[in-house]
């Protein structure tokens, strides 16, 4: 039994990382550009089809494949920010609605592409690594790691960089952050394209582990933001902590529990902590 | 002024007249429609029966139709794609029964089958529904559904393919059975269904269900393999099976399965893993393709038609609502010297044996018994193809 949980720990850390990245891009659009950007789920199956594409019908090599479709989906996410987006900022409603009209667009442009018969790549990375007695899927530790190396990554960027203290001074005070020269309409094109090349990677990771159909955006995007929510939404950490921790909720909940209602895992956990904490679990007030 | 007004309404309503019948004369038609999920997340049920149910009507109506009692027709074919949405699927039924379609094919889908059989019962006797949905097998002989064949053979029938595999696992010393099913309508009646299958034969099983939509099966196959069963029995469609038995061998939680859903696909792919993949297909192309003439012809003019490779792992749906289905559709209609008495027509249906793509007759209740082959792959890939034709 003690095997089984720290598998489904390990494992659910490793699920909760994928939410993780896209609650990380929800996260960073939303402190910057006011938007909740339900799109992004969509971007990250795009990122998926595109590695698929690359790698299994091109023969590009894994790695270049992903950093193909990375770069294909920013540069979608850059069009989509200055043909859409640009014209709803600091609006949520209207920003809502946009990224929603836009995941029909984008599933309904890659049903009429790739049709809705499920991909499945060639294994990237195949066998597994004995842990004390548990099998681990060397592909699904490498994506953790690349996936926590990125958001650590963008933890230092965001703190140590000079336009990750713009960000930050952004998203506390607009109207100070101008004064002080920081170009805001830059900036949020810059976080909004960033974001959706996060969601992108997500996806090009997410095809390397599970089989791709175009609604798999969907599902991510709830959880992510289920995740940045439960963590605190503009917490960059945080969502990758909100993230494993929706993943493990799910994965020690269907030990226990039936696993036919894994989703409601994650929810009773993020409704518990608002309960006690509105603002998230690393929230401030 | 008046006059000349009304003659002009009168020749004008001449012509009219004459053009409708013009074209009624010249071309008479049997509607029939398609209510299929041709995309979607489930769509592998109904994807190639609506590709391959589109050859058998180009190739009849490129003929120049069909002929009953002494009159030619071609079939008005509609083919509407329910995405596997029972609220898109009633909205897409309601308007065919008000176009008064009087054969549709499909659905194969329980849950879409269940939202529109409602409205079906409501037009009991005036059209006739072929589908493969797994409820349809409990509707069959319930009052208000003479509408209703089933063109798909049931499980736990007694020649039913899962009695016979359920049989065929017990010789291989098989004693605890996980099943992993998605939480669905199709999913809890297969649940059903083979609960007593496994209980009649003496095998232990466990059920695990899972949300639509789960991509990652680790935790439920983590806690299967705890009770250490024999063979994992997951569904059903080759989305889910892909990602199940590749976790299921990435995490060292079983490597014997058995499918009565689903392709062979997932097997192949992890064929040097694999112990054993024992599954149900209704008919195994690769082989069939180079035994049998007319399944060489059908890959032949899918590729011709299509313009693309055969499915060979989608192609065993066509045993469902299909090309078949569509020729026995037009000799029952022969044998019955009608096109309009649907009724008429079904009884013709229940009294043939149509040797197509597959051996194909329907038992007293309306639901098909056909040929089929179970495929079993061991470790390296090696097949291994057993027919069986409950027909004869």
């Amino acid at each position: 039994m003690i095997q089984l949980i720290i598998g489904q720990l390990l494992n659910g850390a490793i699920v909760g990382s994928l939410y993780g990245i896209v609650a990380l891009g929800i996260t960073l659009t939303f402190g910057i550009t006011g938007i909740v950007n339900f799109a992004l789920g969509a971007f990250m199956m795009l990122g998926a089809y595109f590695t698929w594409y690359g790698y299994e019908l091109i023969g590009l090599p894994y790695p270049i494949a992903v950093i193909v479709a990375v770069l294909l989906v920013a540069t979608l996410g850059l069009v989509a920010d200055l043909g859409l987006f640009r014209f709803t900022r600091n609006n949520l409603v209207n920003g809502l609605l946009v990224s929603i009209g836009l995941i029909s667009i984008i599933e309904a442009s890659v049903l009429l592409t790739w049709t809705s018969t499920p991909k499945d790549l060639s294994y990237v990375l195949p066998g597994s690594l004995r842990v004390g007695g548990i099998l681990l899927p060397k592909i699904k530790l490498a994506v953790f790691a690349v996936l926590l190396l990125v958001i650590a990554s963008t933890y230092l960027a965001l703190t140590r960089t000079w336009i990750g203290r713009a960000a930050f001074a952004y998203a506390q005070n607009p109207e100070a952050a101008a004064l002080m020269g920081v170009k805001t309409n830059r900036l949020q094109t810059i976080v909004t394209v960033y974001s959706t090349a996060l969601a992108g990677l997500g996806g090009a990771l997410y095809a390397s582990l599970y089989s791709l159909e175009p609604t798999i955006g969907a599902y991510y995007v709830l959880k992510a933001v289920e995740s940045a929510i439960l963590a605190g939404i503009g917490n960059t950490i945080g969502a990758l902590v909100g993230g494993i921790i929706i993943g493990i909720s799910e994965g020690i909940g269907s030990v226990f529990l039936p696993t036919a209602f894994r989703d409601a895992y994650g929810m009773l956990f993020l409704v518990l902590i608002l309960l006690f904490k509105p603002s998230g679990l690393l929230g401030s007030k | 002024m008046g006059a000349g007004f009304a003659r002009s309404v009168a020749a004008i309503f001449a012509t009219m007249c004459l053009a409708i019948g013009g074209t009624a004369f010249a071309q008479a038609t049997v509607k029939l429609g398609e209510l299929e999920a041709q995309t979607g997340a489930i769509n592998t049920f109904g994807w190639m029966s609506s590709q391959g149910t589109r050859i058998a009507v180009e190739e009849i109506n490129k003929a120049g139709g069909f002929e009953v009692a002494g009159k030619k027709y071609l079939f008005d074919f509609t083919q509407v794609d329910t995405r596997g949405e029972p609220r898109e699927a009633t909205v897409q039924f309601r308007k065919m029964m008000e176009d008064k379609t009087p054969y549709i094919f499909g659905p194969f889908l329980s849950n879409v089958f269940n939202a529109i059989r409602p409205i079906a019962e409501q037009h009991d006797g005036t059209f006739l529904m072929l589908g493969g949905g797994t409820s349809l097998h409990d509707a069959l002989g319930k009052p208000n559904t003479s509408y209703l064949m089933r063109t798909w053979n049931w499980d736990a029938g007694p020649q039913g393919f899962g009695t016979l595999m359920v049989q065929y696992i017990k010789s291989l010393g098989a004693k605890k059975v996980a099943m992993l099913y998605q939480n669905d309508a199709a999913g809890r009646t297969a649940v059903d269904v083979y609960k007593k299958v496994f209980a009649d034969a003496g095998i232990d099983l466990s059920v695990d269900m899972f949300e639509p939509g789960t991509k990652d099966f680790t935790s439920s196959l983590a806690k299967i393999a705890a009770t250490k069963p024999d063979y994992l029995f997951p569904g059903y469609t080759d989305a889910i099976l892909y990602d199940i038995v590749r976790q299921s061998l990435e995490g060292g939680y079983g490597a014997k399965f058995f499918i009565v859903r689903g392709s062979i696909g997932p097997a192949l792919k992890n064929k040097g893993e694999i112990e054993d993949y024992i599954a149900y297909v209704p008919k195994y192309f690769e082989e069939a393709e180079k035994t049998e003439p007319v399944v060489k012809k059908f890959v032949e003019t899918y590729k011709a038609f299509y313009k693309r490779d055969f499915p060979y792992d989608q192609a065993p749906m066509c045993s469902s609502s299909c090309y078949d289905h569509v020729y026995m559709l037009v000799e029952a209609m022969k044998k019955a010297g009608t096109v309009h008495d649907v009724m008429k027509v079904k009884e013709a249906m229940m009294g043939m044996r149509y040797s197509g793509l597959w051996n194909i007759r329907f038992d007293p209740s309306g639901e098909q018994v056909f040929s089929f082959n179970i495929v079993r792959i061991t470790k390296g890939g090696k097949i291994e193809v057993q027919a069986f034709d409950p027909t004869k």
